[in-house]
């Protein structure tokens, strides 16, 4: 049996076993597609490309899409830690409900504090009840990093007054499957930026289980829902890269696939923001793409809806996907040839030149000391 | 009349060796050209978008780079294993002997001549070992690079290692922060070296700079 025949077997045992159990929800995605004026039709070309977008061959469809409708029996809860809740933003707020958000109503959402009308003790017996109820079962998204230092003091939820550290760590204990929803979660993000005075660390360096990382700041919607996708149809964590994300959303760079990659090749730089090449579309190296360092999907993905991404809007990419990219990708307008150095504010060109300029005086000093010097007797 | 020779001349590098760091010089001065341009495309954009000047530029880095990793691994090879660097690998011995290290030195400042084992002084082989060990690191970066962007053929096949490289450097920028920075290592050794090679040639009366291209080092007779 080939690969792929493995994995679609795989498939059909995973959602029978699922379809066995009871669904959380009591209105079926069917009902909710109608409500929402999404058609069949809709709902098929969605599925298509969610097969696309895991790079599946083109007969998983149906299994997308009945992975999509059994979505209400398989419970998620997610956790809000150190973070600004955009990556939930990136997810929900679309100007009418779109299907990438009706999946994330329709999958069994039993703890989320963005979304839930529950408020102190019912939503921390909520949660308690969720961990207990589905232990071994739940799949667990983690939003936003752990602060570390003073024990994890610099951040406690709820109204027993836990650590962001501690809820994580006994969240995961009983996780079938821990994803770091964007960059926080997965290495820190911001707040992991140097001096880092809360000691804020991803998820996968505070527990001991495998962590899928979504990169992101934050990540597409798409990449959010495939993962959720992926783990209700396969019931495992999908091929994942050098920093344990997804290959199928960070397999190659944003440079890859860039739509003005050809610029790049051509030589066609923007100089400064505004100037004739930046009106003309040239590539935006020079005024501080991270593109070639990033992996992400976003040229083909794009943000909302499939509506644009930074580079079509007119700016470089900020390598937001990337561990440690709030200090790796500074300066963010200009090329990594002309990042400052951290500590000696000069670019390494600066220093290396004047590193070569004493080079050059001390030869040229040595050399006059020569014409002086007492010839070496024979 | 005869004429009386009044030095011998004896061979200290071989005929690959010298081929190879002429080879490498040229290799590495045109990777730092191209390399800066890599790094901050300062040509103008052409008339055309036909012309690749990004891509061709990339093309020559990546194909001076190749020589550059070949010769690297020759030139470890070779002084290892070659009969003809028994006398690079004696200069081991100076490195670790601390009188030969002040014999070096105090040469450098007119005090003294410069005796040695081998034919490279401490101070000077360890330099060597130094700018070798670097040439292996923009190597290995530099090939990293290249799996980013020819993802078939050569490059598919190194794609595993490089993202463990990758992750281990901590990502694809800090590759290339380092490959960047490192560049700075190569141009401050070429101007030392070039000056300390004639420098020690007219000091020290023997054969220098000559020798990386004729082979011969050239002794007096007693």
């Amino acid at each position: 049996m080939d690969t792929h025949s493995a994995l679609y077997e795989r498939c059909k045992n995973r959602l029978a076993e699922l379809r066995e159990t009871a669904p959380r929800q009591t209105v079926t995605l069917d009902e909710k597609l109608k409500e929402n004026g999404i058609t069949r039709r809709e709902f098929m070309t969605w599925s298509a490309s969610v097969t696309a977008l895991l790079a599946l061959p083109l007969p998983f469809t149906s299994l997308v899409s009945e992975a999509a409708e059994l979505a209400d029996r398989v419970p998620l809860i997610w956790l809000h830690m150190a973070e600004c809740t955009g990556c939930s933003e990136s997810l929900i707020r679309t100007d009418t409900p779109n299907l990438d958000s009706l999946i994330f109503d329709h999958i069994s959402l039993e703890y989320h504090e963005t979304l839930m009308a529950a408020a102190g003790w019912q939503a921390e017996e909520n949660l308690e009840h969720a961990m207990e109820a589905y232990k071994g079962n739940y799949l667990l998204a983690v939003e936003g990093a752990i602060p570390t230092a003073n024990n994890g003091a610099f951040l406690t939820v709820g109204c027993k007054g836990h650590t962001g550290m501690h809820i994580v760590k006994e969240a995961a204990e009983g996780a079938a499957a821990i994803i770091s929803v964007g960059t926080c979660a997965a290495f820190g993000g911001v707040q992991a930026a140097a001096p880092n005075p809360t000691g804020a660390k991803g998820v996968q360096d505070v527990i001991n289980k495998p962590v899928i990382n979504l990169g992101g700041c934050p990540p597409s919607e798409k990449n959010i829902v495939g993962t959720l996708m992926y783990f209700i149809m396969f019931g495992k964590l999908p091929a994942l890269d050098m920093f344990n994300r997804p290959k199928w959303a960070y397999g190659a760079r944003v440079h890859d696939n860039c739509e003005r990659r050809g610029r790049f090749d051509a030589g066609e730089f923007v100089e400064t923001f505004g100037d004739q090449g930046a009106k003309d579309g040239y590539c935006l190296y020079k005024v501080g793409c991270k593109g070639p360092y990033t992996y992400n999907n976003c040229p083909t993905e794009r943000f909302n809806h499939h509506t644009s991404w930074p580079v079509l809007a007119g700016h470089g990419c900020i390598g937001c996907s990337e561990p440690n990219f709030w200090d790796d990708m500074a300066d963010f307008e200009k090329p990594l040839g002309r990042q400052l150095l951290h500590g000696v504010d000069a670019t390494a060109d600066t220093i290396g030149a004047v590193l070569l300029g004493a080079t050059v005086v001390g030869i040229g000093a040595h050399a006059v000391a020569s014409l002086f010097a007492k010839p070496l007797e024979e | 009349m005869t004429q009386v020779a009044t030095h011998h001349r004896e061979l200290i590098f071989s005929p690959a060796i010298r081929i190879f760091h002429w080879l490498r010089a040229l290799s590495i001065v045109v990777l730092i050209a191209t390399g800066f341009y890599l790094s901050w495309p300062f040509l103008v954009a052409p008339e055309s978008s036909d012309v690749l000047v990004q891509g061709w530029i990339r093309f020559a880095h990546i194909i001076f780079g190749f020589a550059l990793t070949a010769i690297t691994i020759i030139r470890f090879y070779l002084f290892f294993f070659s009969r003809n660097s028994a006398n690079e690998r004696r200069s081991i011995k100076d490195v670790l002997s601390v009188k030969s290290w002040i014999v070096q030195i105090k040469s450098y400042i007119w005090m003294g001549n410069l005796d040695k084992a081998g034919i490279y002084g401490p101070l000077q082989f360890v330099t060597y070992v130094g700018i070798s060990f670097a040439a292996l690191f923009m190597c290995i970066t530099g090939l990293v690079l290249y799996a980013n962007v020819y993802h078939e053929g050569f490059g598919g096949l190194i794609w595993d290692v490089s993202a463990w490289f990758t992750a281990l450097m901590g990502g694809l920028a800090e590759v290339r922060v380092w490959h960047h920075i490192m560049t700075w290592a190569f141009i401050i050794f070429m101007v030392i070296h070039v000056y300390m090679a004639v420098w020690s040639g007219i000091r020290f009366k023997h054969n220098s700079v000559d020798s990386i291209v004729s082979g011969y080092d050239y002794h007096k007779d007693h």
